[in-house]
């Protein structure tokens, strides 16, 4: 019972490392931000693995260690150190705001977790209305941040919100189903960060702001 | 042969060629060769696949291979008969286009071995999506197709279609991962019934099981699905990357976003409306049907009418032919599905055959605006003969075929005592005939600028859009008995997931209906 108050309390971690990815005004240290709440949620998968007996989470913790604690960081941190990692633009939204929606997102998740009537999932619905509220914190991260990069780390939080939702629900499917989703994951972050590259060297901006000749 | 090789081989092809166009740049003006040649072999053969695919599902109803993972059933095999059709003809077109392209130095070799190879990668996933039983690989497989296109779409590299692929690919991602939660919650609850993983990720097996299905999970489920796959269909008001990434992409690119990709995301949430319907009947998914379909509609015909940019507005036409698609369905029945499933396909061969038109006015004018682009007829005659015909075919004119699957969906509707409904959408179906009655006048019959040239590119940007045109025609005539059994099984399907019950369609379905507003 201890194990389950521990992974409910874990994900606590998240939403904290969450609005850190957000918020943090280098984007270098968002990648690193990001890298620290992989390996929390490495952690809960682990703890899950132990708690539930589903041994097959021991290996998404391993794949996620290497994905998401190292080699999605790894290529963020790398791209922006290219291009110079450079201030974020001024939140489209203002700080406040964007605080006050992510408190909204954790009440609605919390209330729709609240109608999910499944066996699996009773003992651990904190932590599934907060993988819900990650999932929108990411959606925040990339309707509030003008920085390209920091969209990517926006799509990052919404993978890791779907992850640990995966992880609740879902981590009895079958093996392959992971491998998916995780490869997927991993070239949507290379695609995306090659495509603000070749944004940044031909416009000379990561301003999505600056991003504005299609219009109607 | 057998049927489940059929789908393997399906699948591996257009994966095999990629990979062979993506190596061909190290080869130097042989690869350039050699990637044409895998890429006529490539969409001849999926066409071919394609053909016997479909063949079978006639001959002996679904195929499952792979470990029942990989599953075609009427329904699917509708899309699969689109994707083979417009893959071929479209990439028949790719290469007399890419062939300019590489003229006027907008491609070097790279960019057209890049360009080969992320366009049988995307009718690889576009495949997987179609073909897939297991309804997390169908997520995976709508991703990876945002993830394969979107490079596609910036290939130019210009600031504005660089823009439209970083929208294109942000606004999707961000989409479908609504769809994510939807699949996830789906399976759960599926698990929570049947106690096997592997079954309960297959789509074939939950609807076995729908009685024991949860229902408020289940309408929360299909909620997240609309969402996120009506975000990549195009569904208004989750559209916003719709008309940037089709105006924006290579012509042919275009055609495969529209007359194939949404299809694609349409299949996807039918296949979780089947579910839905099933445990909670079939009121609750068409009434989000309607609404949807209806306010798609509604806003797309408006943007048409402001548009002065050819593609964009062909691009609004997508979102507003995909909106009456999902309208039919909303309206629902087996005449619904059937009049929804025709507009997909007659809709889908149209908008091939206009973004491949439009792709020639580029080559020519060098412009979109309808300012500019003027004497089509005097300029390039055939490709101005071709558009006509599409522009004609869009608005819903006879003879042609769009004309008779409007014409359905409007009867079922009226039919089904959507009178109101059915009267708001035959109104704005008028501002869409304004807004092509303008393309028509103005690009066709106007006076060509002093600056353009007459001559067509070349000969392969013309024969597909004849092709086409003759496809285009033959179905606004006739229905071939294979294709009504084929849409016939596919409604039944939609419905219950079970065709069995089916009982054979035919016109007066759709005439009878409107026997009662008759005095």
């Amino acid at each position: 019972m201890s194990n389950v108050i521990l992974i409910n309390s874990l994900t606590g971690l998240l939403i904290l490392t969450s609005l850190l990815v957000i918020e943090v005004n280098q984007p270098r240290w968002s990648a690193l931000m990001y890298s620290l709440q992989s390996f929390v949620l490495v952690g809960i998968f682990a703890l899950l693995a132990y708690t539930t007996e589903a041994e097959q989470l021991y290996l998404w913790a391993g794949s996620a260690f290497i994905t998401k604690v190292i080699l999605v960081p790894w290529i963020l941190y790398g791209a922006l150190t290219k291009v110079g990692n450079p201030e974020k633009p001024r939140n489209a939204m203002g700080t406040t705001l964007s605080f006050l929606l992510a408190a909204v997102a954790l009440a609605v998740s919390f209330i729709v977790v609240d109608q999910i009537q499944l066996k699996a999932a009773e003992p651990f619905k904190p932590a599934l209305a907060v993988s819900m509220a990650h999932f929108f914190f990411g959606e925040l991260c990339i309707l509030t941040q003008r920085n390209l990069f920091k969209q990517v780390l926006g799509f990052c939080l919404m993978e890791n919100g779907s992850h640990l939702t995966l992880a609740l629900l879902a981590y009895n499917a079958p093996e392959l189903v992971e491998i998916g989703i995780a490869t997927d994951a991993v070239f949507g972050v290379i695609i995306m960060v090659t495509l603000g590259y070749q944004i940044y060297k031909s416009l000379g901006t990561l301003d999505t702001a600056d991003l504005n000749t299609l219009k109607g | 042969m057998t049927e489940t090789t059929y789908l393997i081989w399906l699948l591996l092809i257009p994966l095999v060629f990629s990979l062979v166009s993506f190596t061909a740049r190290w080869l130097g003006r042989i690869g350039r060769i050699l990637v044409e040649v895998a890429h006529l072999v490539s969409v001849t053969l999926v066409l071919i696949l394609s053909l016997l695919t479909v063949g079978a599902v006639l001959d002996s109803g679904s195929i499952f291979g792979l470990g029942n993972w990989l599953h075609v059933d009427a329904l699917s095999a509708v899309f699969l008969l689109i994707i083979g059709v417009v893959d071929f003809l479209v990439g028949i077109y790719s290469i007399g286009y890419t062939r300019h392209e590489l003229q006027t130095g907008e491609f070097d070799d790279n960019k057209l071995s890049t360009y080969y190879g992320l366009f049988n990668l995307f009718v690889f996933t576009m495949l997987l999506v179609v073909t897939a039983n297991n309804i997390i690989i169908m997520w995976v497989a709508v991703e990876a197709t945002t993830l394969g296109s979107a490079f596609l779409v910036g290939i130019y590299g210009h600031r504005s279609s660089l823009e439209a692929a970083w929208k294109y690919i942000i606004i999707c991602t961000m989409g479908v991962a609504f769809g994510l939660y939807g699949t996830v919650l789906v399976y759960s609850d599926a698990f929570n019934v049947m106690q096997v993983p592997g079954s309960a990720v297959l789509w074939t097996e939950i609807i076995k099981n729908t009685q024991s299905l949860d229902p408020t999970l289940i309408k929360m489920a299909f909620v997240f699905v609309l969402v996120g796959f009506g975000t990549k269909a195009g569904l208004f008001p989750m559209h916003a990357w719709l008309p940037d990434a089709h105006s924006e992409a290579p012509s042919p690119i275009s055609a495969m976003l529209s007359g194939v990709l949404l299809n694609c995301a349409l299949l996807v949430i039918f296949r979780f409306a089947t579910i839905s319907n099933l445990v909670l009947g079939p009121a609750f998914a068409q009434t989000i049907f309607l609404f949807f379909g209806m306010i798609s509609v509604t806003f797309a015909a408006f943007f048409m009418y402001m548009q002065r940019d050819i593609k964009r507005m062909l691009a609004y036409s997508s979102m507003e032919n995909i909106g009456l698609i999902v309208l039919a369905f909303g309206i629902g029945g087996p005449a619904g599905i059937f009049a929804g499933l025709l507009q997909a396909i007659n809709h889908s061969l149209v908008k091939s055959l206009m973004f491949c038109t439009s792709g020639n006015i580029l080559i020519k004018y060098h412009s979109r605006n309808l300012d500019q682009v003027k004497g089509m007829l005097q300029v390039i005659p055939v490709s101005g003969v071709l558009m006509m015909v599409g522009a004609l075919a869009l608005v819903g004119i006879p003879p042609f075929n769009i004309f008779l699957s409007k014409f359905f969906i409007i009867a079922t509707g009226l039919g089904a005592g959507y009178n109101w409904l059915m009267i708001l959408c035959l109104l704005l179906l008028t501002v869409v005939f304004a807004a092509f009655f303008r393309v028509i006048s103005s690009a066709l019959f106007g006076e060509k600028p002093d600056s353009v040239e007459k001559g067509e590119a070349n000969w392969l940007t013309l024969i597909p859009g004849a092709v086409l045109v003759i496809l285009i025609l033959v179905l606004g005539l006739y229905i071939p008995s294979q294709l009504m059994t084929l849409l016939n099984e596919a409604s039944y399907l939609a419905i219950t997931g079970d065709s069995s019950q089916q009982v054979a369609m035919s016109m007066k379905d759709f005439l009878l209906p409107l026997a009662h507003l008759l005095p």
